[in-house]
């Protein structure tokens, strides 16, 4: 009888241990696992976008191999999801609620994102860096969702000032993808201008379905643009270039870190991509700087044999990079809430991309939640090489 | 047995008690549903139901009347767009958005099917093809629907209840499926449903017996476009954000593939095409996890295939699923239903 009652209260005891273990432990992190999610397109009409993901990957391949963080190891789950929200939807609510995810990494779309977006801040679970420069994202700010990659918007009004300050051109005009991102573009030109007593000359949208670029050209021809910015994809911008170039109309082409991939832009134009300037969110492929090196080292070490070193994937270093820093900052007592107390006490953190400051949550305040403010200039010289024309920029 | 003695015993919803224990079951099931799985699962079923929405309402179309069409992601943005803008514009409560959206979409399918009077075939594939895909550019280009930065659903209320879990919207995803179904199924027994059976099979020989083509084959599209556009508004609510790219010309394809794989002329294979289709669409991501399979799969991809090959495997497998099933059973899923049943019956001979 006294065994038995023994027994119960060990067992009792036993259960009571476990279950407090089980309250204060974070979703998600165990004592040598921290697990983090991503979703990138490795299928359907993104894929060259699913780099990103796969970078993550060995980026965080690369910590665990030098001993994690604070003790524990990353423990990453990365899905494709095909570019399609329903499919990004579903992977994010299969691993959250199957597995336990402390917080989610990076992540390319915008529909995509939007459509987890409410999921994820409504359970209070950390997102940091998603792939697109959207406004999406800090409009209003979240608590717990941490943008890294410039806005659009600043990178128009850096081009537009390099534009008239540096090249003296009076005539900018804009081709812009009907869609957020190329609105963001004449936006940011817009302002930038009327500081300076300019307007845009032309303001010309461009359809995804889009083929034929010559009625376009048209409009930038009539206008007399002598530089001309490229608010669209890498497709159309080759398109418009191309087209241009058949049509003898040679403007100051710029365009956005979307189409800064010059190795790849250069082979899609067959060589007309040349003298284009273009606004970079982070490191140039061949860069000596001690990081880049350190990151083209784990990428010969770990990434699959065929896998480019293009922006693209080292990019998925760069949008991490600050949830990493936030991470080893929380030290071994690793929540949700702490992670986000000390994100939010990060300035000046210098990795493979510009400057990133955050600062405590302001509801009213979106510079809270972006990162990174400043880009720097190239240009693409001989042979898909890039000149660098200017250092780190901030809007004004 | 299956001999009809009246015409009452042909129209009745439930032909034997068996077929009704079995419908109380489901229903049964599908009540407890959200209770036994996890919430993905529940996402999983909404998406599902989704789909057999969809998939009823082409199948009436391309399966009872015999018209093709490759348009139906247009009708289905219509109404995800149609129910959002008339709640956030117009302030209209979620039910009666969600039909007024899909009763709009129904005159967009009741003027496709006008030209349909003249086309067939591949010509009408063409036709609604067209439709679909100058729908989303147009959708893209109207500031009203968010152009192409696409809209966000507002919060779901009605009367008491606020539905935004994936759990509370599932109860009323399944009332208005099982409803719709059944509408479907009384729907097909009817008048309207042989004429849409003589139009399929031989439209001359309808038109001589009296059935005014004009008339059913507009109804047809429009039919359809209503169950669609409803499945539409419900969609948008399932995703919370809607954008016109999502409307893509393979959604249309994804749909017809549901009706064919399911059984052409079949509410069952409506059903079971859009259960099989879009549980395989989502679950076939984790086909590298599986046990010994996934790792060979991985290796296999590696040499002979790019980087990104492996993900790629889904896709062949998805479009070897469909074929394998095509190639053994062209009546489809239904197909294999109804051999499975003779075979028990006459079982063991």
């Amino acid at each position: 009888m006294k065994r038995k009652g023994i027994c119960i209260t060990s067992l009792v005891s036993a259960l009571l241990l476990a279950l407090s273990f089980s309250a204060t432990a974070e979703e998600g992190v165990t004592d040598t696992t921290i697990r983090i999610g991503q979703w990138g397109p490795q299928t359907g009409p993104a894929a060259p976008w699913g780099a990103v993901a796969r970078g993550t990957g060995v980026y965080f391949q690369m910590i665990n191999d030098e001993g994690g963080i604070n003790g524990r190891k990353i423990d990453y789950r990365m899905f494709d999801d095909a570019y399609n929200p329903a499919k990004t939807k579903a992977g994010v609510k299969e691993l959250q609620e199957g597995i336990g995810i402390f917080g989610w990494a990076s992540g390319v779309g915008t529909a995509c994102g939007l459509s987890v977006k409410d999921y994820l801040m409504e359970r209070k679970i950390p997102w940091v860096g998603p792939a697109a420069g959207s406004l999406h994202w800090i409009s209003p700010p979240q608590k717990y969702l941490f943008a890294v990659y410039p806005l659009y918007y600043s990178e128009a009004q850096i081009l537009t000032k390099y534009a008239v300050s540096t090249l003296g051109k009076k005539r900018v005009a804009i081709a812009y993808q009907n869609d957020d991102y190329g609105k963001n573009g004449v936006a940011g030109a817009e302002k930038q201008l009327a500081k300076q007593g300019l307007k845009l000359v032309a303001q010309v949208p461009v359809e995804v379905a889009d083929t034929d670029m010559k009625p376009h050209i048209m409009q930038l021809r009539k206008a007399e643009a002598d530089a001309v910015l490229l608010w669209v994809g890498p497709v159309h911008a080759a398109r418009i270039v191309g087209t241009g170039a058949a049509m003898q109309f040679q403007p100051q082409w710029m365009s956005t870190s979307t189409c800064s991939d010059f190795p790849f832009m250069f082979s899609l134009t067959k060589g007309l991509w040349k003298n284009v300037i273009v606004a970079n969110f982070g490191e140039l492929p061949d860069s000596t700087a001690p990081l880049m090196q350190k990151y083209k080292k784990a990428h010969e070490k770990y990434a699959a044999k065929d896998e480019r070193w293009g922006v693209f994937f080292y990019a998925g270093f760069g949008f991490v990079e600050p949830m990493v820093e936030g991470l080893k900052r929380t030290g071994r007592d690793l929540t949700r809430e702490r992670f986000v107390k000390e994100m939010e006490g990060i300035r000046n953190f210098k990795g493979i991309f510009g400057t990133i400051d955050y600062a405590p949550y302001e509801p009213s305040d979106v510079y809270s939640r972006q990162g990174q403010k400043e880009v720097f200039l190239t240009q693409c010289m001989e042979d898909a090489k890039a000149k660098r024309l200017t250092d780190w920029m901030e809007p004004d | 047995m299956d001999m009809k003695r009246d015409y009452y015993e042909d129209v009745q919803l439930f032909s034997s008690g068996v077929k009704l224990f079995w419908f109380i079951l489901l229903i049964l099931f599908l009540a407890l549903y959200p209770l036994l799985f996890k919430n993905y699962y529940v996402y999983v079923a909404n998406y599902i139901a989704i789909n057999v929405l969809v998939a009823i309402g082409l199948n009436l179309l391309v399966g009872y009347t015999g018209q093709i069409s490759l348009g139906h992601s247009g009708f289905f943005a219509i109404g995800a767009f149609g129910t959002i803008v008339l709640m956030t514009e117009a302030h209209f409560p979620f039910l009666l958005a969600l039909f007024a959206a899909a009763l709009v979409t129904a005159v967009f399918g009741f003027l496709i099917g006008l030209p349909a009077l003249r086309l067939e075939g591949p010509y009408l594939s063409i036709a609604t093809l067209g439709f679909g895909l100058s729908i989303t550019r147009i959708i893209g280009r109207i500031e009203l629907f968010g152009g192409r930065q696409g809209l966000h659903a507002p919060e779901l209320v009605i009367g008491p209840w606020h539905l935004n879990s994936d759990r509370d919207f599932y109860y009323l995803l399944i009332t208005i499926t099982v409803i719709l179904t059944l509408a479907a199924r009384n729907l097909v027994k009817t008048k309207v449903g042989r004429a849409f059976v003589a139009i399929r099979d031989a439209d001359i020989a309808a038109q001589t017996m009296g059935v005014n083509l004009m008339y059913y084959k507009t109804l047809a599209f429009a039919l359809s476009a209503f169950y669609t556009g409803l499945a539409g508004g419900l969609y948008a609510f399932v995703l919370r954000f809607i954008e016109p790219e999502l409307f893509s010309l393979l959604m249309s394809i994804l749909f017809l593939a549901m009706v064919v794989v399911g059984g052409l002329g079949s509410i069952f294979g409506a059903i079971a095409g859009a259960v099989l289709l879009s549980w395989l669409d989502l679950e076939l991501r984790n086909i590298l996890s599986i046990p010994y399979l996934g790792a060979w799969l991985e290796v296999l991809s590696r040499s002979y295939f790019s980087i990104t090959g492996v993900s790629n495997i889904q896709y062949i497998l998805y479009g070897f699923i469909m074929v394998l099933i095509m190639l053994f059973e062209p009546l489809g899923i239904f197909g294999l239903w109804i051999r499975t049943k003779i075979y028990w019956r006459t079982w063991p001979f």
